[in-house]
């Protein structure tokens, strides 16, 4: 009952305390705001490289040039080998008539090419085959097992040699990318805790005066601290509503402008921010109570000592 | 009841706040204790809510030796004393009420006996009208007579009060020392540090004179001493 009581009490302190000390407060929740915000930045700029370079990952495949002779029985082996692969991500078959049409219909406007092909009697075209990994790395282990004997021999050319410098490239950016997003990150993580907690140490210092008097009158450290970090807890959940709020709302209000930066691509930013806003706001908040917290505790440990 | 046995306090690296003092006051004493700035009077007085410690010696009170108390058992002491001090030292964001009700809400006093009690003690204070006001509201005499209800809210046995009148004129100071005077009619022992000649000499009670960190005049009916 006590501890009940007791308990009620400190909400209701920490509740009083929030609000007519709304000035003060104010200032902590906008320096809680900026850093919040800077992380999510961060995010967003992570996410819009991820998104950016998984784009370019799925540009890339293999194409494989059967010889026009080849049989359907060996294209339909070689695509049921390759399918089964689980470094596979997909395979399209594209037969020699299919090729022939495409070829067609990509030149309908050429008259030279069109007649050219109207004096060949037969399709000059072999079948092609595209291979996608599931991963830029499975490339390589994907070409060795096209030179399995069952249909390579009837392989004509790939094009992997062609593209290889690009997938280097491509993963070369990437663990590039991912290198230094997370060194910004932490850098970026640091300079927050740092400022949450000069923030909320300068809410106490503000307080110093009541703390000393609550002591005066028979106030155990609990009854003293308890309020303190509830009121840190409330500014951090008022300045986390701000910054989800000034997110979403920048975010759409931009989305069109950066789409047309993309070249009408979607970068994938407003839906990243949509899908995970549960969790990324899930778990800003459990980072800024537990920051918080842990600040008001040193913070306020300071003027109980004395 | 307060037990003062060879009491010196050092503060680094040589400088003496108070030199062997000794003495005691028994239950339902009015004791003055003066002296000029520095001489150690509210040394001695923070010595009381353990607020500061003495480098050597021994303090009891009530048979309770607070020498050496554990910070924790700090808060049950001083809900034990009523303390009064010159600069007030209120909630500014808590109303009269709640400054008040707060000594008790700390102690985990119910609901119940918190009505009770804060209209109880602010009628004793003449303030019942002003219980929603916040101290910036009030004048000094009304912010200290808020001071000393909430130091009675524990029914003290023990009220301490350091220079209480030292920012209030001279109606507010009679006004103060009129309620302190009716706090030891019920029985309180009070202790009453100043250095105001006036009050000393009107009170006609023992009078505890201290001057560079000793006691030099310790009298039942004193009067002021010093120049």
């Amino acid at each position: 009952m006590l501890i009940l009581t007791s308990t009620g009490r400190i909400v209701v302190f920490a509740w009083k305390n929030f609000i007519r000390n709304a000035w003060i407060g104010l200032a902590t929740v906008f320096v809680l705001l900026l850093a919040l915000l800077s992380v999510n930045v961060l995010i967003g700029v992570n996410a819009m490289a991820s998104s950016a370079i998984k784009i370019l990952e799925q540009k890339i495949d293999v194409s494989v040039y059967f010889v026009p002779e080849t049989t359907q029985a060996i294209l339909d082996q070689a695509r049921s080998y390759m399918s089964s692969l689980p470094q596979t991500s997909s395979v399209e078959l594209l037969t020699a008539d299919q090729a022939l049409e495409q070829f067609k219909e990509r030149h309908k406007n050429d008259p030279t090419i069109n007649q050219a092909l109207d004096e060949l009697e037969e399709n000059p075209l072999g079948a092609s085959m595209v291979i996608k990994a599931s991963k830029v790395d499975y490339y390589p282990f994907l070409m060795e097992a096209l030179k399995n004997p069952q249909f390579s021999f009837a392989i004509e050319s790939k094009t992997y040699d062609d593209h290889a410098v690009a997938i280097e490239r491509v993963k070369e950016i990437s663990q590039t990318v991912r290198y230094f997003g997370a060194i910004l990150t932490l850098v970026f993580v640091i300079f927050s805790i740092l400022i949450v907690y000069n923030a909320i140490r300068v809410a106490i210092y503000t307080q110093r005066e009541e703390i000393g008097i609550m002591r005066l009158v028979g106030a155990s450290n609990a009854f003293v601290r308890l309020p303190l970090i509830l009121d840190g807890i409330f500014f951090a959940l008022l300045a986390l509503f701000l910054a989800t709020g000034a997110i979403f709302l920048t975010l759409t209000f931009f989305d069109p402008y950066i789409r047309s930066f993309f070249d009408g691509n979607d970068p994938g930013l407003l839906s990243y921010f949509f899908d995970n806003s549960g969790r990324i706001i899930l778990y800003e908040a459990l980072v800024m109570i537990v920051l918080v917290s842990l600040s008001s505790w040193a913070a306020v440990g300071r003027y109980l000592k004395k | 009841m307060i037990s003062f046995k060879n009491i010196s306090k050092v503060y680094p690296p040589d400088v003496h706040g108070l030199k062997d003092i000794s003495l005691e006051i028994e239950a339902g004493e009015f004791v003055c204790i003066v002296g000029s700035s520095g001489a150690g009077k509210t040394t001695l007085a923070k010595m009381l809510i353990a607020e500061e410690r003495p480098t050597r010696g021994k303090i009891e009170i009530g048979g309770w030796d607070i020498t050496k108390i554990k910070r924790r058992e700090v808060p049950y002491l001083r809900r034990q004393i009523g303390v009064v001090f010159q600069d007030f030292k209120l909630l500014k964001r808590k109303t009269v009420w709640e400054n008040v009700a707060f000594a008790l809400e700390v102690a985990g006093e119910t609901r119940k006996r918190i009505k009770d009690t804060v209209p109880h003690v602010l009628r004793v204070v003449g303030l019942e009208q002003k219980a929603h006001r916040f101290p910036t509201q009030l004048s000094g005499g009304e912010q200290q007579r808020v001071v000393i209800a909430r130091a009675l809210v524990h029914r003290p046995k023990i009220l301490l009060a350091d220079e209480p009148t030292g920012n209030l004129d001279t109606m507010n100071t009679a006004d103060v020392i009129d309620v302190l005077k009716k706090i030891n009619s019920f029985g309180s022992t009070v202790v009453l540090v100043t250095h105001n000649r006036e009050v000393v000499n009107s009170l006609k009670s023992r009078v505890i004179t201290i001057a560079g960190g000793r006691v030099i005049s310790d009298k039942a009916h004193g009067k002021y001493i010093l120049n």
